[in-house]
């Protein structure tokens, strides 16, 4: 069993993102890989991809604004996801470059604990491409807890937008 | 959520996790020089914002790390301030959007 304290290969700047969710594993994992659920706690952002291990995915809202793309490096439903990150909504963002998001989902009682750590971020790197996690992860709580999503300014920037 | 108010509400917690948001990912050391208290106090502050989820620790390689954890702060703000302060804080920040459109 892999230890989660330690950082493996854990280069550079990291941020980590902790919280609990009365949920399962599986469901966890289903509203991380659903482009429609993940829209509904992510600014209405769509994640697509077949989710294999080396696949692509593409964050974004088609024809309107490109968010994010990467590679999907280790998938191992429902535990655990590692991506590249390349951040792709503004000039600023796109110069941070490519970083590393680790998703890690474990059961503790009759919740999850899910963890995001966000590594391998240049020292300098502009606080807008890790600094939407906390919003990210509150709607995720609040979806999967009561089925609603937030309305907090700016948590549904892009939502019912369309080309 | 009570232990996350209850954490927030001693002033050198707040010192430690404005020290972690300036520098995540300090060690018990750097941040102990950071604060005029000793080791053991720092470290039985370290703990309860531990247990409030408001920080984590990571190893890497012989170090123990510590990372701020905002999450439980966004769930303040979600579940409370919005709802008393938000009406006011969206009107600003709809004006300062279109300001800028205006540009």
């Amino acid at each position: 069993m892999m230890d989660r304290y330690q950082v493996v290969d854990g280069a550079g700047t990291m941020s980590v993102f902790e919280i609990y969710i009365k949920t399962t594993p599986e469901r966890l994992w289903e509203a991380i890989t659903d482009p429609d659920m993940r829209a509904k706690y992510s600014f209405g952002v769509r994640t697509d991809s077949d989710w294999s291990k080396g696949s692509r995915y593409k964050s974004g809202v088609p024809g309107v604004i490109d968010i994010a793309e990467g590679e999907n490096v280790e998938v191992d439903p429902p535990r655990r996801l590692v991506q590249t990150l390349t951040a792709l909504w503004s000039d600023d963002v796109k110069a941070v470059g490519t970083s590393r998001v680790t998703w890690e989902i474990e059961p503790v009682g009759t919740s999850c604990r899910l963890t995001v750590t966000h590594d391998q971020l240049p020292a300098d790197a502009n606080s807008e491409v890790y600094g939407g996690w906390p919003m990210i992860l509150s709607g995720l709580k609040t979806l999967l807890e009561t089925g609603e999503t937030l309305d907090t300014p700016g948590s549904l920037r892009y939502a019912g937008s369309s080309a | 959520m009570d232990e996350v108010f209850k954490a927030l509400a001693d002033p050198t917690r707040r010192a430690l996790l404005d020290e972690l948001f300036r520098e995540d990912g300090q060690t018990l050391t750097a941040l102990e020089a950071r604060l005029p208290m000793t080791r053991f106090g720092v470290m039985k502050h370290l703990r309860v914002l531990e247990r409030a989820n408001l920080i984590t620790t990571r190893r890497r390689g012989r170090e123990k790390l510590h990372f701020l954890n905002p999450v439980p702060i966004r769930l303040i703000h979600d579940r409370w301030v919005s709802k008393y302060a938000e009406p006011w804080a969206a009107t600003l920040s709809g004006l300062k959007q279109d300001l800028e459109e205006e540009e």
